[in-house]
């Protein structure tokens, strides 16, 4: 049998750069073969790679879940993509899936769920939103794809960072990161970012879910207390220097949203310092993905369950739940219990005493 | 027994009138006489038994159809550089039949300047035949098309059911048309007046479907034995209860084959095991009792005496009952 291949959707609206960023991945000289599926495209192959055109076939499934949409043509590129694989050698190291500029991120994560045979072929790696600096204030406004887009992502390229000021990068920033406190952002110009960074990210991975930290949101690029980490992205010759002082840029006055920026899509971070009951718990889970389910895109979670020395995590896409017990918690390690829901019109107060209710 | 090993994929097996045939991964369609034609640039993703019974045509992710014999390669047909996912032959007219995209062609192997397009809403999934090779049937989302295959200008007969239909065939009587669902069930249409028929309740994937017995039972895959729909009279199933033969809890069965003018069923299970049973008599023949991977590829001659399969590793066996 064969490892599963990594999935990478590519999402973002018309002009963020996604072409840019797939001619890249199409191109460089990075040694991997690529399949990637793409919109309306006729069928050509670069090089290794592939380049699949396909029709963006959204349907319900008739299994009674509301929000089970899944995308058939992905279903039927998949299956066609795996019968080029060898025994034990897999045909792709990636598959990378191009979203349209309006889609809804949803149907392609749930078919990576949903579909049994595609299930067992892939993995889903990412959903990777791509937007540009100049342009993204404005789509976030008027677009309630875009809005979404940057909701239900693994991480954030945000592009184009030489067309906008310094100022402007931390205000985008900022609404980023009130939309979507999990994704690292990542700054690029002309899509140049590590693809070994975008690729490989273990998204939806319940193993990989070592750290959700609600009480420290990094702050974004520029912003008081911001840290750098491995996700900053920046290149380090772009002009301007992240050595000492970044207090220099912040002090507008304006809140973690913006100026006027009260979007319908926000994350919820949520903890407890005293264990859960797992029952409760659980219960609470099941109850709330059942009739939130459809408003909430995207949540993760590192539980600590009372009477129980492994870590419990889950991560759910609108209704789908998966959820396990990890590794044991560390000697050393606080135990506590933190989770992060990103969705629609969340009552933020009801689902903290919900969470809270949940205390052993 | 005769056993191969493929350093690809195994896309179909099929027996033309000569013997049997593998269609792979990597293109190249083989003959069980040792015989190999680099059919496409590509992977075959689907592919059936020439009209004239020698050789297979297979459809390809580089946009071709191919018919191959021993020894030679031909190409039938493009679709534009965009994938064929199925195909089709009746022999009784000739003609073939391929979908790529929301298009189904109809080509005819004694006129190669005969090509119908015929074009639907959603992407086609999977086309049929009607035993005497008039009409053809294509899949799509919410139901299936039925055309006329020879006519260039017409409306096709639309039956409509909510939901994924992933491939379509006939009754051998041509009387009711069934669909596979991507929802783990089969519908089904009496033609004379479009009554619908739900077959449900399978725990899995229903990959294809096979009547036998001169059409009176419809064999499926899906469940941890083969289930057989019983299709006597005007009504076939409707009423009726499936029965499920050769259960086992620790597999489920991956495909099935048979031929409908006779009695036998094959099933290649998702753990690599193979048997054949007769639904009349008792027991089954253990084919292949090893385990190994899925089962992705099975076939039937004509007579039901020789069965071919293959597994998602590239092992593949022809025996002879």
């Amino acid at each position: 049998m064969t490892d599963k291949t990594p999935v990478t959707v590519l999402t973002g609206y018309l002009g963020a750069g996604k072409t840019t960023l797939l001619n890249r991945i199409l191109t460089e000289d990075h040694g991997k073969r690529y399949a990637v599926i793409v919109n309306e495209f006729g069928e050509i192959g670069i090089d290794n790679d592939l380049v699949v055109g396909a029709d963006e076939d959204v349907f319900e499934m008739n299994n009674g879940c509301v929000c089970c949409t899944v995308r058939g043509d992905l279903i039927r590129v998949v299956g066609g993509l795996m019968k080029r694989q060898r025994p034990g050698k897999p045909a792709f190291d990636a598959i990378i899936v191009e979203t349209t500029g309006l889609a809804d991120p949803g149907p392609v994560a749930q078919t990576f769920f949903v579909d049994e045979d595609v299930k067992a072929k892939t993995q889903l790696d990412s959903v990777t939103a791509l937007v540009d600096a100049k342009h993204v204030m404005a789509r976030l406004d008027d677009s309630k794809e875009a809005r979404e887009q940057v909701a239900f992502a693994d991480q954030i390229i945000l592009n184009k960072v030489d067309l906008a000021t310094a100022e402007e990068l931390v205000a985008v920033e900022a609404r980023l990161r009130a939309l979507n406190p999990l994704a690292p952002i990542l700054r690029a110009e002309r899509a140049g970012v590590d693809l070994d960074k975008v690729l490989g990210r273990h998204g939806f991975d319940l193993e990989r879910i070592l750290e959700v930290r609600p009480d420290f949101v990094n702050p974004p690029h520029g912003a008081e207390g911001h840290v750098h980490d491995e996700d900053c992205g920046h290149d380090h010759d772009h002009g301007h220097d992240h050595g000492h002082d970044h207090h220099h840029d912040h002090g507008h006055g304006h809140g973690p949203r913006g100026h006027a920026h009260q979007d319908d899509i926000k994350g919820v971070s949520l903890s407890l310092d005293r264990p859960l009951d797992g029952t409760k718990f659980t219960a609470w889970l099941d109850r709330l993905l059942a009739e939130k389910g459809q408003d909430i895109l995207r949540a993760k979670g590192i539980i600590d369950v009372a009477g129980e020395d492994r870590r419990l995590v889950f991560q759910a896409v609108h209704m789908i739940l998966e959820g396990d017990l990890q590794r044991p918690w560390g000697d050393k390690e606080r135990r506590w219990s933190r989770a992060v829901f990103i969705g629609r019109d969340l009552d933020e107060a009801a689902l903290k005493a919900g969470f809270e209710s949940c205390a052993a | 027994m005769k056993t191969f090993t493929f350093d690809a994929q195994v896309t179909a097996a099929l027996f033309d009138r000569i013997g049997a045939v593998f269609a792979l991964g990597d293109g190249a369609v083989v003959f069980e006489s040792g015989e190999r034609a680099e059919a496409h640039d590509g992977a075959v993703l689907c592919a059936c038994v020439h009209p004239s019974g020698d050789g297979v045509v297979t459809g390809g992710d580089d946009g071709k159809l191919v018919w191959s014999r021993r020894g030679e390669s031909v190409l039938l047909a493009t679709a534009k550089g965009q994938w064929i996912d199925a195909v089709d032959a009746a022999s009784e007219t000739g003609l073939i039949a391929f979908a790529f995209g929301k298009t189904l062609s109809v080509i005819d192997v004694a006129d190669a300047a005969f090509r119908r397009d015929f074009v639907h809403e959603r992407t086609v999934s999977g086309v049929a035949f009607e035993p005497k090779g008039r009409r053809v049937a294509a899949s799509t989302y919410g139901g299936a098309a039925l055309w006329y295959a020879r006519i260039a200008q017409q409306q096709p007969t639309v039956l409509k059911w909510a939901g994924s239909h992933t491939g379509v065939g006939w009754s051998p009587d041509g009387a009711f048309l069934i669909t596979t669902m991507q929802d783990n069930q089969l519908h089904g249409w009496r033609l004379k007046d479009q009554r619908n028929m739900r077959m449900g309740g399978y725990p899995a994937k229903i990959r294809n479907m096979a009547f036998l017995s001169r059409g009176r039972l419809l064999a499926t895959p899906g469940a941890q034995g083969v289930v057989l729909w019983p299709f006597e009279g005007s009504n076939g199933p409707m009423g009726r209860e499936a029965t499920e033969i050769g259960f086992d809890e620790t597999s489920l069965v991956n495909l099935v084959a048979a031929q409908a003018k006779h009695g036998r069923v094959a099933a290649g299970l998702n753990d690599g095991r193979v048997w054949v049973a007769d639904p009349s008599a008792q027991g089954l023949e253990r084919v292949k009792a090893d385990k190994g991977a899925p089962i992705v590829a099975l076939a039937f001659d004509a007579e039901t005496t020789r069965l071919a399969w293959a597994d998602e590793d590239g092992q593949a066996g022809i025996v002879d009952l």
